[in-house]
């Protein structure tokens, strides 16, 4: 047998040289293998369902290629100790986070990676139609969430995140026509909101697992948080909070960016409204914001104090409450316990109320109350 | 394999297999290679030294580099697993513990499980839903109805909820579904099984008595619609087709119930369910009065209440006039036959995912005068579903007695006891009266005995008076013998009974 040729070489090599190369090649065995493994942490990967058959609000193994998947084990959950605190860090409560989601928006995805909630604690649900846009919607999301859960540092990646395609008839979807001219039109508004409201309660009862604490609503067009929007409302421990929506836009008066009230879904009633209710039949919905039905309702977005006064006054202020008997969906913190009691999103008019209105209303008939935040915004997209 | 390796083969190799041949046919044929190298003397000493300190590096940098791995693992993991993952990475991936990878995005289109009448065709997954209260009596009879559903079990995921438990319901449970899980039939593993454990702190007994009492109910409705509501937002996953609701209490089902309701392609549908009774209660009694439709005076009776009142069916205090799914009910009915309902009963319900989906639940409030299934039947025709029950299609719920049941039952069996015993005495006193009355035949015997011989000894008498015949006197007396032998023993039996 002939012996290489390596060993030639070998006796020319210096001892040192050979000891460089060694550790160099060492070193480049570590750089490829750290970089190939875009892996989670050990905790995380306990934390893990063991089947693909479990609660989408946690990551699952991915079970090699060809093995035999065995049954999926006998999970226990025990509800009665998922608490829902006024400090959700500490208690590592598990937030659910859901967007019914038209058209993608940049400055929405962005401002949601910006959330100081750990993310490991927030599960992403999202909600889209069969439409071409969303379609195109779709393809947006799938691609910044795949960077983000396999691209992005650890810290960046959520718990797990969830798409969801609606089952409507797409020509009925309300998330179809997003002209804004058309999306308000009153006529138009019943048939949209009660589509709205079944795309909201098949995102929630589909997502909603045993291990959540909160659910945080927030629409696909609000851009602008504080990135510690889940602590600040978290912090006030209340059933349903809802800070104010506001939208920012360039106010050709002062010639300056200026902003204004944009969510009205969040009312105090008024005994106006209560007499305009009574005399409505079974099937008719009074909506908000519309000349054609004056209700007279107290509305937050028109409480909120103005900053320019005195800033250390709104500072103060941030965190002062009202109770509210109606409202909008923009940015809704919610225990889970109150969707687990069954408040859902009425799609039919409930108290003559829809989606999220009727949901509060709902929450109410179950003895949950709802406040609102009038000087803690966020902010809406201005198209 | 190459040819060229078989020296056996017919084709003669057309190339050596050894690589440093050089052009000669083979090693073995012809061993010395003119180009070969051959050192002349070992290696000297420096190279050997030389070589060792190479090894020596080698290894210590080998060292060096598992200890830094170790170290970037973090100190959570322990080291021997960081080295053995190192080891074992890319080429066996086989660390026990965290050589998996982490799936989390999950995609679904809901358009796929809208749920068809041949969902088993269609690999359709159902979630089956369990409330469990201090139910493990109740529970060998469930789990052996659940191992015999003909569903494909791998698309049937199981739910349970167990909620205020005095007794062992959840180990029961937990030890049931593991041996399930386990079972060395393939195809009696199950999907997804969940148990979850919550407490509404609910004060009403689970006894017959305070559940079905009318002043419980609307309470007691609210607080299972809760439960309900929470069994099915924690266990519904974007993959479910169907949502099936059944009781433990079921006695007898067919196994092929889910199939059977499925086919109406309806989007909510329930059977008729009934139970057995004891004979001196009719046999069979209408069970489940929560399915009905509605009526006119029920209506009106809804716009008289309270806004919080709710409406329990079968109950005397709200006279509905409903037309009940229960009392439809023909034994040799067509069991296909369909009727429309508005309220429905929680026993066994087969619904469309689609349906909770659209946000119909259990209101744990009045809802149009009615809590829990009733309410959840009303929700789901106020939203234009269609909700179906079979009058003729039965399934029948265990009969437990209630109170008054037992009462009479009591009452019933001491009855019997006291028939029983009474029947004892009877025929006590008539072994009594035969035996001791059972001698009167001897008796006339003996009687009869002692008139002939005394008649015999008349005569003799009279004989001797006459002058006398002794053979006729010897004849006299073999005569009266005779007669007297069963009048002793008639004697001795007599003596006998006490």
């Amino acid at each position: 047998m002939a012996r290489p040729l390596g060993a030639v070489r070998l006796r020319k090599a210096n001892s040192a040289v050979l000891a460089v190369g060694v550790a160099l090649v060492l070193f480049v065995l570590l750089l490829v293998i750290s970089s190939s493994t875009p892996d989670f942490s050990p905790a995380r990967k306990a934390a893990a369902a063991l089947h693909p058959l479990s609660p989408p609000t946690s990551p699952f193994r991915k079970s090699p290629a060809g093995a035999m998947l065995q049954p999926p084990p006998v999970a226990r959950y025990n509800l009665n100790n998922v608490t829902t605190t006024a400090r959700p860090l500490e208690n590592r409560e598990n937030i659910l986070l859901l967007t019914p989601m038209a058209r993608f928006n940049p400055a929405y995805w962005d401002n949601l990676l910006r959330l100081s909630y750990p993310h490991e604690l927030i599960t992403l649900g999202f909600i889209l139609p069969r439409t071409r846009e969303g379609n195109l919607a779709t393809r947006e999301l799938q691609k910044r969430i795949a960077h983000v859960q396999t691209q992005a540092p650890e810290r960046d990646r959520f718990k797990s995140v969830v798409v969801l395609r609606e089952d409507l008839d797409p020509a009925l979807s309300p998330l179809a026509s997003q002209d804004e001219r058309e999306r308000h039109q009153l006529a138009r508004q019943k048939a949209r909101r009660a589509a709205m409201a079944k795309a909201r309660n098949a995102l929630l009862v589909s997502t909603l697992g045993p291990s959540t604490s909160w659910v945080l609503w927030l629409d696909a067009d609000v851009v602008e948080t504080p990135p510690a929007l889940i602590q600040d409302l978290a912090r006030h421990d209340k059933p349903i909070v809802v800070p104010n929506c506001f939208q920012r836009f360039y106010n050709a008066r002062t010639q300056a960016m200026d902003e204004r009230p944009y969510d009205f879904n969040n009312w105090i009633d008024s005994d106006a409204a209560r007499e305009l209710a009574s005399a409505m039949g079974p099937d008719d919905v009074l909506f908000e914001g519309y000349a054609e039905m004056a209700t007279y309702r107290t509305l937050m977005a028109y409480l909120a104090k103005d900053d320019d006064n005195d800033d250390d006054e709104g500072e103060r202020d941030l965190h002062e409450e009202v109770l509210l008997d109606g409202v909008g969906g923009a940015a809704l913190l919610v225990k889970a316990d109150v969707h687990r009691d069954g408040a859902m999103f009425p799609a039919f008019p409930f108290y003559h109320l829809l989606e999220t209105e009727g949901f509060a209303k709902m929450a109410k008939r179950l003895g949950w109350e709802a406040v609102g935040l009038p000087n803690y915004k966020v902010y809406h997209y201005n198209e | 394999m190459p040819p060229t390796t078989a020296s056996e083969s017919k084709v003669a190799p057309r190339h050596p297999t050894t690589g440093c041949s050089y052009g000669y046919p083979n090693e073995k044929a012809f061993d010395m290679s003119p180009h070969r190298y051959a050192p002349r003397h070992p290696a000297p000493a420096y190279r050997r030294r030389n070589g060792s300190f190479v090894r020596l590096v080698g290894v210590v940098a080998v060292l060096l580099f598992i200890l830094f791995y170790s170290f970037t693992r973090g100190p959570s993991s322990p080291p021997s697993s960081a080295a053995l993952s190192f080891f074992s990475f890319g080429l066996l991936g086989a660390s026990p513990e965290h050589s998996f990878q982490l799936e989390t995005v999950r995609y679904y289109d809901l358009s796929n499980v809208q749920g068809t009448a041949r969902g088993w065709e269609r690999e359709e997954r159902i979630l089956m839903c369990v409330p469990l209260r201090d139910a493990e009596s109740h529970l060998p009879m469930f789990f052996s109805h659940l191992r015999n559903l003909t569903y494909p079990h791998r698309l049937l995921d199981v739910a349970f909820l167990v909620s205020d438990s005095k007794d062992d319901t959840l180990g029961f449970v937990t030890r049931a579904m593991e041996a399930i899980q386990s079972d060395p039939d393939e195809q009696m593993h199950f999907g997804e099984v969940s148990i979850i454990e919550k407490d509404f702190g609910q004060t009403v007994n689970q006894d017959f008595q305070s559940r079905h009492g009318f002043a419980a109910q609307a309470g007691r409705r609210k607080l299972m619609a809760r439960a309900r509501n929470w069994l099915l937002s924690a266990a519904l996953r974007p993959y479910h087709a169907w949502v099936y609701w059944r009781d433990v209490d079921v006695e007898t089902a067919p196994f092929t119930i889910l199939e059977d309701l499925m086919r109406h392609d309806k989007d909510v549908i329930v059977p008729n369910v009934w139970r057995p009774l004891p004979d001196w209660l009719g046999g069979e009694q209408p069970y489940d009065l929560n399915s009905w439709q509605e009526s006119e005076t029920a209506l009106a009776l809804a716009e008289t209440l309270d806004e919080d009142a709710v409406i329990v069916e079968g109950y005397p205090e709200y006279e509905t006039y409903r037309p009940h799914l229960a009392y439809l009910r023909d034994p040799s009915g067509d069991p296909d036959v369909e009727m429309e309902l508005d309220g429905v009963g929680g026993v066994s319900i087969l619904a469309k995912a689609k349906v909770f989906r659209y946000g119909v639940h259990f209101p744990a409030f009045s809802f149009e005068r009615h809590a829990e299934t009733e309410g959840f039947g009303k929700m789901a025709r106020r939203m234009n579903l269609s909700v179906v029950g079979l009058p003729h299609y039965t399934i029948w719920h265990l009969y437990e007695p209630s109170a008054e049941d037992i009462k009479h039952m009591e009452q019933m069996k001491r009855e019997q006891l006291a028939h029983e015993q009474a029947e004892k005495e009877r025929a006590e006193k008539a072994q009594k009266v035969k035996e001791t009355f059972a001698d009167t035949t001897g008796q006339w015997e003996k009687d009869k005995a002692k008139m002939q011989s005394l008649v015999v000894q008349e005569k003799q008498e009279t004989q001797e008076a006459a002058g006398g015949d002794a053979g006729a006197a010897g004849a006299a007396e073999r005569v009266a013998e005779g007669v007297e032998t069963p009048t002793a023993d008639s004697g001795e039996e007599t003596g006998d009974t006490p």
